[in-house]
């Protein structure tokens, strides 16, 4: 074997071996090169204690909230991304500030007329209630009298 | 060359799963993107506080790597592995941070609480206030080793060493050869070896 170090192109062997990322075949052929070349194993030996001292830092956590923080964003880009897909639709400077203001403004009009203050409440309801059965009663009195008065008068007749 | 570059989008579209499930994304599959975000978060996260050393900026900027994915997911095209696209977009906003030395101005220190010092599980149990001291001072010369190396080189070995990536991914992802990729790496240990050859 080609002394690794001799040749710069083929010092990643190195490297790759120490990654163990070498196969199993080549792996042999370095190891058994390493036995006889002193410069390649101190290479391979002050490599290693790279690796392993790199080990030492560990990975750190994922903030917990890091997915609902992302999809909230993803939201918001979301809903951006309507407004900019349907803004071509309307005239060149057009807010929607003041048609949803207009809008707004409708549709709180419209409550407060058809709001419950201003419809008659329960108690209305049962006085106009006895109001208009009174009223009934009087007009159906009145027609009984009407009816009664006819009869007597024609009574003298029917008996002639 | 159409036709080539339209090849290898199939390849690598047939033979990876992450590619699969972005042109899935492409289609306007949530579940697809939640399946990459749970494979990713952690190494893209883990890479990009390496890279600043800065636990609050790592996270905003791995935010921002995903959030990038999703915008661009309607121009993707499997035309490289999905690992290599996404830690290109990882080293491009680690970089622009550096260069803007967002991350120095909070820089975390030894003695700050961090994850992998405070809260620390050794084999042993728990480890001795020695062994912590010492692990610590080990972790901080470590830190200032990668610290001390030039962006790329540090990019390269970030990559290498924790990633796991191959050197053409690497190559990609820096945007050059992998020759020089593997002269990058080359010069990067030998700064190592010469800074964190005692601690074995």
């Amino acid at each position: 074997m080609e002394c690794p170090i001799q040749r710069r192109e083929n010092a990643d062997l190195l490297l790759a071996y120490c990654a163990r990322r070498l196969d199993p075949e080549t792996a042999a052929v370095l190891e058994r090169h390493m036995q006889v070349c002193p410069a390649c194993r101190a290479f391979g030996e002050s490599q290693q204690a790279v690796w392993s001292a790199l080990d030492l830092w560990e990975a750190t956590p994922v903030s917990e909230d890091f997915d609902r923080r992302l999809y909230d964003r993803l939201g918001r880009e979301e809903r951006a991304g309507f407004w900019r897909r349907v803004r071509p639709w309307f005239p060149v400077g057009f807010r929607p500030v003041l048609p949803v203001a207009v809008a707004s403004a409708i549709v709180t009009v419209a409550f407060l007329v058809q709001s419950p203050s201003s419809a008659p409440s329960p108690a209305q309801l049962e006085t106009v209630d006895a109001e208009q059965v009174e009223r009934v009663l009087d007009d159906l009195d009145m027609l009984r009298q009407l009816n009664v008065a006819p009869r007597s008068a024609d009574a003298p007749t029917q008996a002639m | 060359m159409d036709q080539r570059v339209n090849a290898s989008m199939v390849a690598v579209a047939v033979v990876e799963p992450d590619a699969q499930l972005m042109l899935r994304v492409k289609e306007g599959d949530a579940a697809s993107f939640a399946l990459l975000l749970e494979k990713h978060r952690a190494p893209v996260n883990h890479f990009l506080y390496r890279m600043v050393q800065n636990r609050a900026v790592a996270d905003e900027l791995a935010q921002e790597v995903f959030l990038r994915v999703y915008r661009a997911r309607a121009s993707y095209e499997p035309t490289a592995k999905f690992t290599t696209w996404l830690f290109r977009i990882a080293m491009h906003l680690a970089l622009n941070s550096l260069r803007d030395g967002r991350s120095e101005r909070g820089q975390e220190r030894l003695d700050e609480e961090t994850p992998e010092a405070g809260g620390r599980q050794v084999p042993d149990r728990r480890p001795t206030v020695e062994q912590d001291l010492v692990y610590r001072v080990k972790l901080e010369e470590v830190r200032c080793a990668i610290q001390g190396l030039p962006e790329k080189q540090r990019a390269a070995v970030l990559m290498h060493k924790y990633q796991e990536l191959e050197y053409s991914q690497i190559a990609r992802v820096l945007n050059c050869s992998e020759s020089a990729v593997k002269s990058l790496l080359f010069r990067a240990y030998e700064t190592l070896r010469a800074r964190l050859a005692h601690l074995a």
